[in-house]
């Protein structure tokens, strides 16, 4: 393996992490802050990094227990998904114009209403797209249990979100 | 476009039968403009998928999160090296000033003529080992020479 470094490799995978800290957290700057230490902590096993089969998929998974242990201190999920969601609308990009349609912002509010690991695998699949030999590497489960949790929330996505279409609840 | 292979990986994707690369296409095909009604009822989904790839975190982190690992490293080193070698930089400049004060104060002293003071008394007298046979000796103690010699002379007549 080449050596890693940490300005051209982990460095990088700030968004991701991010991105990942934010679905289980919910909130941007406790996801900010969850990277920052993630990083610190991948910085301080540098002599450990060439043993890692994928330094990727390491931070990842230290990112998403950090993530994890920090939401449960968060009151109220509710209220930090509300947080988001405007914070989304206040956007005035062109490109993110596509994030004030009422259906994106009801597909994001799903999404964020199902349990962590679900949350979890929907992000690194459909939006990472990582393979299931990744996910489960990430979340330390087996490739049946991150089809399954990949299955249990795409259907609970397309379900409710039908319901929503069909009876504007 | 073929929407029944469309419709065929949606399929598909419910059941997470697709690969990586046929979502991607599913994503393609929902984010450009003109999706049949048919299916527009799933663009949101993942027209938000693609979308949530660009939530990015900005150039600020990159310097913070360097700053926060590459500084400490040599701060902490730099301080150890002064700390470890301040005791001793104290002592030698200690031992520098003791050292200067010393010499300008011996110079000084010297320049003075502190002995000098001492030495001008005897100046020109005490070279010449002569001296003590000089006829400038004090006069009190010469008497009391003669007259020691002149009373053992008494004595012994």
């Amino acid at each position: 393996m080449e050596k890693i470094n940490f300005r051209n490799d982990i460095l990088p995978l700030k968004n991701k992490l991010y991105r990942l800290a934010l679905r289980i957290t919910l909130d941007s700057a406790e996801a900010e802050d969850i990277v920052q230490d993630t990083m610190i902590r991948v910085w301080h096993r540098k002599d450990e990094w060439e043993k890692f089969d994928s330094i990727e998929a390491y931070c990842l998974t230290v990112a998403r227990n950090l993530a994890i242990d920090r939401s449960q201190k968060l009151e109220s999920k509710n209220i930090q998904l509300n947080d988001d969601a405007t914070e989304i609308s206040d956007s005035h990009d062109p490109h993110e114009l596509m994030e004030h349609d009422e259906q994106v912002v009801i597909i994001h509010q799903l999404m964020n209403l199902l349990p962590e690991k679900q949350r979890s695998v929907i992000q690194l699949r459909d939006i990472e797209g990582k393979n299931y030999k990744e996910i489960a590497e990430i979340l330390d489960i087996t490739e049946e249990q991150v089809k399954v949790n990949l299955f249990r929330g795409r259907q609970k996505i397309k379900q409710k979100y039908l319901e929503i279409q069909n009876y504007g609840l | 476009m073929d929407y029944k292979y469309i419709e065929q990986l949606l399929e598909r994707y419910w059941d997470c039968e697709t690969t990586i690369e046929e979502e991607q296409i599913l994503r393609a095909f929902f984010h450009q403009e003109d999706v049949p009604s048919n299916l527009i009822q799933y663009k949101p989904l993942f027209v938000y998928q693609k979308e949530q790839k660009s939530i990015l975190l900005g150039e600020e982190f990159d310097k913070k999160m360097l700053g926060l690992i590459e500084k400490p490293v040599v701060k902490a080193q730099k301080l150890t090296i002064y700390r470890r070698f301040a005791p001793l930089f104290k002592a030698a400049a200690m031992i520098a000033i003791i050292l200067t004060v010393g010499v300008v104060m011996k110079k000084s002293v010297d320049n003075n003529g502190g002995l000098i003071y001492v030495y001008d008394q005897y100046q020109g007298n005490n070279s010449d080992p002569q001296v003590a046979y000089d006829s400038k000796l004090p006069v009190d103690s010469i008497n009391n020479i003669v007259k020691d010699q002149e009373g053992s002379q008494v004595e012994n007549n």
